[in-house]
């Protein structure tokens, strides 16, 4: 079974998308061939749903992370090689040998390029795999490696006897006989083990080229727990966007499972949330989080709704939207899965009296899932007075400091409901009602 | 003056729309020519601010519209006429000697492209000049004609019957030219009297773009609007609608001064937001001196617009939307400051921020803008609790909402204004409809079994 995160979700956390800016894939995308990011981008879209897999994806980039290798191949050289070799050769030797002889005849006779152009491709295999295998071999025998199996398939693939030619071959030139033989081993005798070997080495680029963008901006990795126990805590959440971003603990169990999360506008109520949502979602893809110490029981999905749309084209207003999307999350929910449920804001297109029912009626009968966990935040801080008397529920807020007239954020959560009401001073600084008056 | 208004408020209207989306302007975008498409899209960039000429140009549109008047030249001849007009190069110019025999071999076997556009240029001009002589005559200059006073129409009439024109009168368009005819003719309309001629191409594209408008305004049974003294500060509008929608239904609404702030409430999907737009873009047509998408219009005219219906956050620049907010309000109030009248519409004030502030807030800006008599403002908010104090405060304020009426458990709509404050709280009904407590309780007791 598959992570679960809906369109609206991913586009709230603005998780995918290689194009997009500031994205989150595109902030991880550092690595260097176009075959690792394509398993980068298979792992964004299909994060894990067992402790274990996720535990040993992240061991592995545990490792990188602190071996410090960097990867040594550009994309050029392994696309041209992935090309030549997934061209396929004929089955038999003769066959193979009597093309290349005509090939060769035609390029001296009408100029033709093909010749040229399986010798460039074999050479540039050659040097390729040289190459590779002087890389591989600084990986000594190292048990604790958790990717040492596939280093050493790799390594028996390198030193197969049948390949031992390859250090010798360096040269450049080569007899159309040996040009046949080669091609011959390369692409048919041996084309599932070579396959084997780029693909593992694609692993290589990604494994390298994340753990080290995670060492650069200090990210550190998750342990997952068993889904049972709906445990999460983590210190230092931050938004691995965002430079200098201002880290906050985050703790949810069983007896405690919702956050009702107040604060002015502008004193960072959805980064915090998005944060959240985000390292959630990378830890459960085993990748480097922007969080410290965190553990987490593996969750079957995530929803959010953070800033929903009116689908005005369809008649729907802002409340009736949000209807919607809370009820579609409620559907999932009490069919019982284990799911983390972000609501920014829940009811702003609503009158207050409404808002406030609505937050009080929701949010009581969401806490009541201790399988799953809630962020909520709200301006409705009444609502807040009422609800507090529920064990399970956290009261958070992030303050607004008031540095004479200027409101300054310190974007540190702390206990208990906001009471910070600066709109109106807002409107003073900005010198409205004299205006108006003059 | 300047009629000012701004990009915001001509997106909130959808003044000139996404391309290729339905606009007002695509609403009256259908011009014969194309540089009457041009004059048009600047009428909508310059609305008027002077009753005066709000009034003529409404009187000229009625006119025609009254008249039935279709625009009678064929909008091929402007083409042929505006590509003759457009080379301007000495050299080009026809001369009326002989051609040599060479030329002459030249053009047997292929023609002379040059000689062709001024041949057709020609042609066109006579056949223009003939169709617009007539116009006025049969038309514009009938008895009761606002044309008649209309001066440009009236130095146009005179061009009429002055050199080059009168000359071309006199021609008949289909009669092939001898090449020392044609020579002078050039010389005549393409340098001579070149400005002559261009003036009177832009009058007959004007004429296109009323006679344009006062077809739509048939087709679409718009009424035009009347600009009363700007010193009564009032709008009074009978059954006015949104000129885009369907079946849209029409609500009247008036404004004095001793009630020129329309408080409007009203839940979700009743309605409020498209109010305020139909009455944004009749405000707006009417200051072009369009007609409107009502059944009678009186208005004072204003020194401007601005609408706030759709503000979009700037996160970009770390603003939030109720700092967004802030900012328009600014914007507005350092108009006001400055002694204008304008025509305020703010949908939803202070939405983006708490309950408490929201309130606040909405009493401290409604009861500043209270004070500027002279200008209009329809606000709408969700913080009804507001407008009891404000009613107790503002004696200027008129209270106006669009109601909910409950069939059954579900709502509908009537979209017609009622005076008063709502009360209409539906939005648990909402929540319970779509049963969302049901399912949350329901899936607790089946995962507790």
């Amino acid at each position: 079974m598959s992570f679960i995160a809906d369109k609206q979700t991913l586009e709230d956390l603005n998780l995918l998308g290689k194009f997009k800016q500031h994205s989150i894939f595109s902030l991880f995308n550092k690595v260097n061939t176009s075959g690792a990011e394509k398993l980068l981008i298979g792992m964004f879209q299909n994060p894990l749903t067992d402790a274990v897999a996720i535990n040993n994806r992240s061991a592995i980039f545990r490792y990188f992370h602190s071996k410090e290798l960097s990867f040594p191949f550009n994309n050029e050289q392994f696309s041209m090689v992935d090309n030549y070799l997934s061209n396929g050769s004929g089955k038999y030797y003769p066959v193979v040998l009597m093309g290349l002889g005509k090939k060769k005849l035609l390029g001296t006779i009408v100029k033709d390029e093909e010749y040229q152009k399986s010798q460039n491709g074999l050479l540039q295999t050659i040097a390729l795999l040289n190459k590779c295998k002087e890389f591989i071999s600084q990986f000594s025998d190292d048990k604790d490696n958790p990717f040492y199996d596939k280093v050493l398939t790799v390594k028996n693939i390198l030193h197969d006897p049948r390949l031992q030619w390859l250090a010798s071959e360096q040269s450049g030139k080569l007899s159309l006989t040996k040009m046949a033989r080669y091609d011959h081993l390369l692409r048919y005798t041996m084309e599932a083990e070579l396959a084997n070997l780029i693909g593992t080495f694609y692993q290589l680029d990604l494994y390298i080229s994340v753990a080290n963008f995670a060492r650069t901006k200090m990210f550190d990795y998750a342990t997952a727990l068993p889904a049972k126990e709906n445990l999460l805590t983590a210190t230092d959440v931050r938004h691995p966007g965002i430079e200098k971003a201002v880290g906050n603990p985050v703790s949810f169990h069983q007896n405690s499972n919702m956050i009702f999360l107040t604060g002015a506008n502008m004193a960072g109520k959805s980064t915090f949330m998005k944060s959240f949502g985000i390292n959630v979602y990378l830890a459960h893809m085993g990748f480097p989080v922007a969080a410290k110490e965190m553990k987490f029981s593996v969750k079957e999905g995530i929803y959010t709704s953070i800033n929903v749309p009116d689908d005005l084209n369809m008649g729907y207003s802002h409340f009736y939207a949000e209807v919607l999307r809370v009820k579609k999350v409620a559907e999932e929910v009490s069919s019982g899965k284990s799911l983390v449920v972000i609501f920014d804001e829940l009811f702003k297109g609503t009158n207050v009296k409404d808002a406030y029912d609505a937050t009080l009626a929701v949010t009581a009968a969401y806490s009541e899932y201790r399988n799953c966990m809630f962020i909520i935040s709200t301006h409705i801080i009444e609502a807040g007075e009422v609800l507090k008397h529920q064990d399970n529920l956290q009261m958070l807020y992030l303050p607004t400091i008031m540095n004479g007239n200027v409101p300054t954020y310190p974007y540190k959560l702390e206990a208990g409901i906001s009471s910070d009401r600066h709109g109106m001073m807002i409107i003073e600084n900005e010198g409205i009602l004299e205006l108006l008056e003059s | 003056m300047l009629f000012t208004t701004d990009k915001q408020t001509q997106e909130d209207l959808n003044i000139y729309g996404k391309q290729g989306k339905d606009s007002i302007l695509s609403l009256f975008n259908r011009t014969s020519t194309l540089n009457g498409g041009r004059i048009l899209e600047e009428m909508f960039n310059y609305p008027l601010s002077d009753a005066e000429a709000i009034n003529k140009r409404v009187g000229i549109i009625k006119y025609l519209k009254a008249a039935a008047t279709a625009f009678p030249f064929n909008s091929v001849l402007f083409d042929q006429a505006e590509q003759y007009l457009a080379n301007t190069d000495e050299r080009s110019k026809l001369s009326a000697e002989k051609p040599s025999l060479e030329k002459r071999l030249t053009s047997l076997v292929a023609t002379d492209a040059d000689y062709k556009v001024i041949d057709s240029g020609v042609m066109a001009l006579i056949e223009i000049a003939k169709h617009l002589d007539s116009l006025l005559k049969n038309t514009l200059f009938a008895a009761g004609s606002p044309f008649k006073s209309d001066t440009e129409s009236v130095s146009i009439s005179g061009l009429l019957t002055e050199e080059p024109v009168n000359l071309l009168l006199r021609e008949t368009p289909k009669h092939k030219f001898s090449r020392e005819k044609l020579a002078t003719f050039d010389t005549l309309l393409r340098f001579r009297h070149r400005d002559t001629i261009q003036r009177i191409l832009r009058y007959v594209y004007q004429l296109d773009v009323y006679i344009t408008i006062a077809k739509v305004a048939t087709e679409r049974g718009f009424v035009f609007p009347v600009a009363v003294a700007r010193e009564e500060h009032i709008v009074k509008i009978e059954s006015f609608y949104h000129p885009q929608l369907k079946n849209a239904i029409a609500n009247s609404l008036e404004i004095t001064p001793d009630k020129n702030i329309i408080f409007l409430t009203g839940a979700n999907m009743a309605g409020k937001s498209t109010f305020m737009k139909s009455l944004g873009i009749a405000m707006y047509l009417a200051h072009m001196g369009f007609p409107v998408a009502a059944k009678k219009m009186e208005f004072s005219v204003r020194d401007g617009i601005y609408t706030t219906i759709n503000l979009p956050d700037n996160l970009g620049i770390g603003a939030s939307h109720f700092y967004a907010e802030v900012l328009r309000i600014k914007k507005v109030a350092r108009e006001l400051s400055t002694g204008k009248n304008i025509f305020v519409i703010f949908d939803e004030l202070f939405r983006g921020t708490n309950v408490k502030d929201a309130y606040e807030a909405t009493i401290a800006i409604t009861s500043a803008f209270a004070k500027k008599c002279n200008s209009m403002f329809i606000i709408s908010t969700h913080i009804i609790e507001a407008g009891d104090v404000l009613r107790e405060r503002c004696p200027n304020i008129e209270f106006k909402f669009l109601p909910t009426r409950m069939d059954g458990t579900i709502p509908v709509y009537t979209y017609t204004l009622e005076t008063g404050i709502t009360d209409d709280r539906h939005g648990m009904i909402i929540i319970n409809n779509e049963g969302i407590l049901e399912l949350l309780k329901k899936g607790k007791e089946a995962i507790a079994i």
